[in-house]
């Protein structure tokens, strides 16, 4: 599990867009949307930072997805995955291996854009556990659904355009761009099955209330049941995975 | 050695291996022929036990493919056709990945790092990235990756696919110093010449079903009759009436139960007519051969 672990580290050092995807990218949308909306009339910039960077950040863990699949397909195209389930490694082990180091990127995602807020924005941190619980869940539900959907799709692309439907459409119908309050009532049930929302609400819980892990249970819970939900789609594909593997 | 009983595969509706059986004795090099789709990936993936859900099954050393895939696994090396690499990284961190997958560490991983590169002639090249080696180096590395572990049995698919005639040189030489360490060999091939230069035995599968299974010279005395070869720039098929001819190179294959008989027949014939021809002489089948007798000539693209 180790070895397949740092290699995946050590190819994704290497890998320039993930760096863009991961950290780049969030940072210019947080930039120029904080810009945006602080400017407007009867919007307070406390409230803008609070919904923006915790919610942008949210919505850019799941762009990990894209890295995860392209890692996946082309280890069943070049046949590696069919040469790893060769060796006495077990599918748990190689599942580990390569979800680690995304988890690890997914939580140094998420610390460097809570950094970059409270450095930039004086975006308040609130109870450091609590944040790290929420940030390890946030991780393991994104990375989880990335390892679900790098099993089950057929092509790059296909993944790609999945990926932009659940962390666009997660994030328009969970409310990540605009607070939740403002979108009309349908939006406001709607979101409540989105674990987006969830994501953010567990922030914001952390941000503004001040929260503790207790408090945010609600939101833990969800992350939990939808990260093991991919984690299942995932062991239960990885026979078909592997039968589409070349050798 | 290894025992494969009453083996059998399907995909869905698609049967890909029917009740196949043979044995390898240990250091043998095993080759396996086929066509494509033929089943012999199949095989060789239940093997190394990349396949799971099959019927029947495979003994390796006293270790049941079925019950005991992990202990079989330490005993196998498996080299797919595909270059199974990470390009990004040096060929010594593959090397390392792979021992490591096959729970080797440490000294002992980087002594086995340090024989493999210097069997496979890439010592000098270890720190650098795989993305800059050549299609044979490449192979090489990918053949480097199942040797760390020093399997009692090499399953190579396709090794020497796409590379220059000194790559496959060297990989010859490793398949030998393989051989000469007493390892057993199942060499997959499309090049008959190689399998006919380098195995003991030879299986000939096609749609699953075992053909045939037997050294070079059982094959030869049960399917390879000799025929005459004849060419000649004047020479053309009604000077060969009435035997039966089939064309090759730029000259006939002259098929007949008693070809020395014929070849003087034929001598005579082509003095008569004053023909003067530029090559006749007895024909031995070579394997491609008794891969066309068996498996037909016709194309294979499902």
């Amino acid at each position: 599990m180790w070895a397949i672990a740092q290699m995946e580290l050590k190819k994704n050092i290497h890998d320039k867009g993930i760096w863009f995807w991961t950290f780049i990218l969030p940072i210019l949308f947080i930039i120029v949307f904080v810009a945006v909306f602080s400017g407007q009339e009867g919007v307070e910039y406390a409230e803008t930072v609070t919904q923006i960077i915790p919610g942008y950040t949210v919505m850019f863990t799941f762009f990990i997805m894209i890295s995860i699949l392209i890692t996946f397909i082309k280890d069943r195209e070049r046949g590696m995955v069919a040469r790893i389930a060769s060796t006495p490694i077990s599918v748990s082990s190689y599942f580990l291996g390569k979800w680690i180091p995304f988890m690890i990127i997914v939580l140094l995602q998420i610390a460097v854009l809570f950094l970059f807020g409270v450095l930039v924005y004086d975006l308040p941190l609130g109870d450091p556990t609590a944040l790290i619980v929420m940030s390890l869940f946030q991780a393991f539900l994104a990375t989880s659904w990335g390892l679900a959907m790098a099993v089950l799709v057929k092509t790059e692309n296909m993944g790609i355009a999945l990926t932009q439907i659940i962390a666009l459409g997660g994030a328009l119908l969970g409310g990540l761009w605009m607070p939740i309050e403002i979108m009309p009532d349908i939006m406001q049930t709607i979101c409540k099955f989105i674990p987006q929302y969830w994501g953010l609400e567990g922030y914001k819980e952390i941000i503004l209330h001040d929260g503790g892990v207790l408090d945010i249970w609600q939101p833990l819970a969800i992350l939990l049941v939808g990260g093991a939900i991919g984690v299942l789609i995932a062991i239960t594909g990885y026979q078909r995975y592997l039968r589409l593997a070349k050798s | 050695m290894i025992e494969v009983a009453q083996l059998s595969k399907s995909y869905g509706k698609i049967q890909a291996l029917t009740n196949i059986e043979f044995t390898i004795d240990k250091g043998t090099c095993f080759g396996l022929v086929g066509p494509n789709g033929a089943g012999k990936s199949t095989l060789m993936k239940i093997l190394a036990g990349i396949l799971q859900q099959f019927e029947g099954d495979i003994v390796v050393d006293r270790f049941s493919v079925a019950k005991e895939k992990q202990a079989v696994k330490q005993l196998i090396g498996y080299i797919p056709q595909e270059l199974c690499l990470e390009e990004t990284l040096t060929a010594r961190d593959n090397l390392l990945l792979f021992g490591r997958l096959y729970g080797i560490s440490g000294r002992t991983l980087n002594n086995r790092i340090d024989n493999v590169l210097e069997k496979i002639g890439l010592t000098e090249r270890s720190k650098d990235t795989v993305l800059n080696f050549s299609g044979g180096m490449k192979r090489r590395l990918n053949i480097g990756c199942a040797l760390l572990h020093e399997p009692a049995i090499v399953i190579m698919d396709e090794p020497t696919v796409g590379i220059d005639p000194q790559s496959r040189k060297s990989i010859f030489s490793i398949i030998e110093q393989l051989r000469a360490d007493g390892s057993t060999i199942i060499y997959s091939s499309h090049y008959m010449e190689e399998v006919e230069q380098l195995c003991d035995r030879i299986g000939l599968i096609d749609k699953g079903i075992l053909l045939e299974n037997g050294t070079m010279n059982g094959l030869m005395e049960k399917y390879g009759t000799p025929s005459l070869y004849v060419s000649g720039d004047t020479i053309e098929a009604e000077h060969l009436h009435p035997y039966q001819i089939a064309p090759k190179g730029d000259g006939y294959l002259v098929r007949d139960a008693n070809p020395l008989a014929t070849l003087e027949k034929l001598l005579v014939r082509f003095r008569e007519l004053d023909l003067q021809p530029r090559r006749l002489e007895l024909y031995y089948p070579k394997l491609e051969d008794i891969f066309f007798q068996l498996t037909g000539t016709k194309l294979r693209d499902n």
